[in-house]
């Protein structure tokens, strides 16, 4: 009996001992290796979410919290924490928050199946990631491939192929990103959406504008027109880009003769359907049956042999 | 058979032949979760490999002087006792008992490794900042990666004075990193067939975890071309004198007990059945 009650005692000991060994080297440790932080370093790592998403673009929340104490980095790039986290972290840096606006994905890529030149039937891996490490799926090596990646990639139902051509709908997007993640070609794109209607140049082909009309029906050939009517645009490598943090949705009379000028009419208006499209839509009858979509019911596993 | 030859055939044992993911099936967790990029894998890797090595010097440390079973001082002989039976003699037990507390080694290897997880976090914070951003996001993931945990527990077994396949605290720290090393190299492979895979159509119930684990049997099932690369090499390191003695001998007798250098080179009795 004796001799069990040793033994505990003996166990009990070594733990203590090595309790006691460690909690005192781990004290000595945390003073000598303390690392200073700045307070306000901490306190916006617990105003933000701590869900480590890396939506901000960040490895974790706090190298986040880091970026922006040291670096000003924005304050809005919290897609979890949304607008009252960035007022929080605002309040603690002691900074007024400038006014946000929600992200939406704009696809810079305006050609349909028909618009589309010199493609050649692809039966490889129906992926776009996979299509696009080779060359000669279709003669644009820059627009939409029409394999869904992006539509595979959304979570929330909102973006599809229509013709063949990724298409938005903004009345279901939340603006997560995972579209632009997706896309191989780097033609989705997050922009500021400061209305519900968003002007923008539906092309990304670099390529001269000889090149271009080669390849597509409806490309930007970079001539230059819209640059030479309105300040908001910039042509640069043969492409048109919007200045967004210019753009101004009331001021229409600024950018409408670049809307009018634009030959390949490649400057159009994305977002939710306007009224007069409504309108527009509002006589047609509805088809009478709704066909099941075999894509919700079946499992979209493709074998290839 | 020199020290440096033994260094290799350490190292080739662990890392290759008993790999800690395709031979004993641990550290899967990381190896699935992590395994996604290879600059990512290999951070994880690195930090398990430094990890190993401190947390099995602590544990062979603590078995060596308390934990492992001893024979109390006066009837040691000579032999190294450890601290636990010199008090258990010093307070009137038995000295003819073998003092034995490696009951506690569960709870002593993980407090231990716990403990080699903070203080590396802090002193690389402190010491190595880019370092820290590199590795910092896989410390606390390590503090349960069974990997060492295994590793310590391998440890403890080879730890008891006297027995022919004691580890000396070299070949532990050796063996322990090599032991990392093996798993850096399983998951940084994992993490570039991965990033392949990203252009495969993967059938939509085996994506994720499903794939890696059909790739992982199937690396392991490669791994086992390696059974047996240790036994030639120790043929080939061997003085020429030795050789022809051996060819001497009668074809019969076993060849010489001091061929394996780790504990687990033998080849695998039971060879994996498919169901």
């Amino acid at each position: 009996m004796t001799a069990v009650i040793v033994l505990l005692a003996l166990a009990a000991a070594t733990m203590l001992l090595l309790g006691i060994l460690a909690g005192y080297l781990l004290g000595w440790a945390s003073k000598t290796f303390h690392v200073e932080v700045d307070p306000r370093q901490e306190q916006v790592l617990v105003a933000l979410p701590g869900a480590n998403c890396g939506g901000c673009g960040y490895v974790g929340c706090a190298e986040y919290a880091e970026a922006v104490v040291q670096k000003g980095e924005q304050l809005d790039k919290c897609t979890v924490g949304g607008a009252s986290c960035a007022k929080a972290l605002a309040a603690i840096l002691g900074v007024e928050l400038k006014q946000s606006w929600p992200r939406r994905p704009i696809v810079h890529c305006g050609a349909k199946f028909a618009d589309r030149l010199k493609r050649n039937e692809y039966l490889g891996e129906q992926t776009c990631s996979a299509a696009n490490i080779i060359s000669g799926v279709q003669g644009c090596a820059y627009g939409c491939l029409g394999l869904e990646d992006c539509e595979r990639a959304c979570r929330f139902d909102a973006i599809h192929m229509i013709d063949g051509l990724a298409t938005v709908d903004y009345e279901k997007c939340v603006g997560c990103g995972a579209c632009e993640k997706a896309c191989p070609r780097h033609i989705i794109s997050m922009v500021p959406f400061k209305a519900e209607r968003m002007l923008a140049v539906t092309c990304s082909n670099k390529d001269p504008g000889r090149d271009v009309k080669a390849v597509c029906r409806v490309g930007c050939t970079g001539c230059g027109l819209c640059q030479k009517v309105s300040s908001l645009f910039k042509v640069e490598d043969n492409l048109s880009r919007i200045d967004y943090d210019a753009y101004d949705p009331g001021k229409t009379d600024e950018f409408q003769a670049a809307i009018e000028k634009c030959p390949m009419k490649r400057i159009v208006f994305v977002g939710k359907p306007s009224e007069k499209d409504l309108a527009a839509v509002a006589e047609e009858k509805l088809p009478g049956v709704i066909q099941p979509d075999f894509r919700t019911t079946a499992d979209e596993a493709e074998w290839r042999g | 058979m020199t020290y440096v030859t033994s260094i290799i055939l350490i190292a080739i044992s662990t890392a290759l032949i008993n790999n800690m993911v395709f031979h004993f099936f641990v550290g899967n967790c990381p190896f699935i979760g992590v395994s996604r990029r290879v600059s990512t894998a290999f951070g994880m890797g690195a930090a398990v490999t430094f990890v190993t090595t401190l947390a099995a010097l602590l544990s062979w440390t603590v078995t060596y002087f308390i934990l492992r079973p001893s024979p109390c001082p006066s009837a040691a002989g000579g032999q190294p006792f450890t601290l636990a039976a010199w008090v258990w003699e010093k307070f009137g037990g038995n000295p003819k008992a073998t003092v034995d507390l490696s009951i506690l080694g569960y709870t002593v290897y993980i407090f231990l490794i716990a403990f080699a997880v903070q203080l590396v976090e802090m002193y690389v914070r402190k010491f190595f900042p880019p370092l820290y951003k590199a590795f910092g996001v896989f410390l606390p993931l390590i503090t349960t990666n069974c990997v060492i945990l295994f590793v310590c527990l391998e440890v403890s077994k080879h730890c008891i004075a006297g027995s022919p396949d004691f580890w000396n605290l070299d070949r532990t720290l050796i063996y322990s990193f090599f032991a990392g090393v093996g798993f850096m190299l399983a998951i940084v492979l994992m993490g570039g067939i991965r990033e392949e895979l990203d252009f495969a159509n993967i059938p939509r119930p085996l994506r994720g975890p499903g794939i890696t684990l059909i790739i992982t049997g199937i690396l392991a099932l490669a791994f086992m071309g390696f059974t047996g690369v240790d036994k030639n090499l120790n043929e080939l390191t061997r003085p020429k004198q030795a050789q022809a003695a051996k060819m001497v001998q009668t074809p019969s007798s076993p060849p010489a007990a001091s061929t394996q250098p780790a504990g687990h080179n033998t080849v695998p009795q039971e060879t994996p059945r498919l169901p």
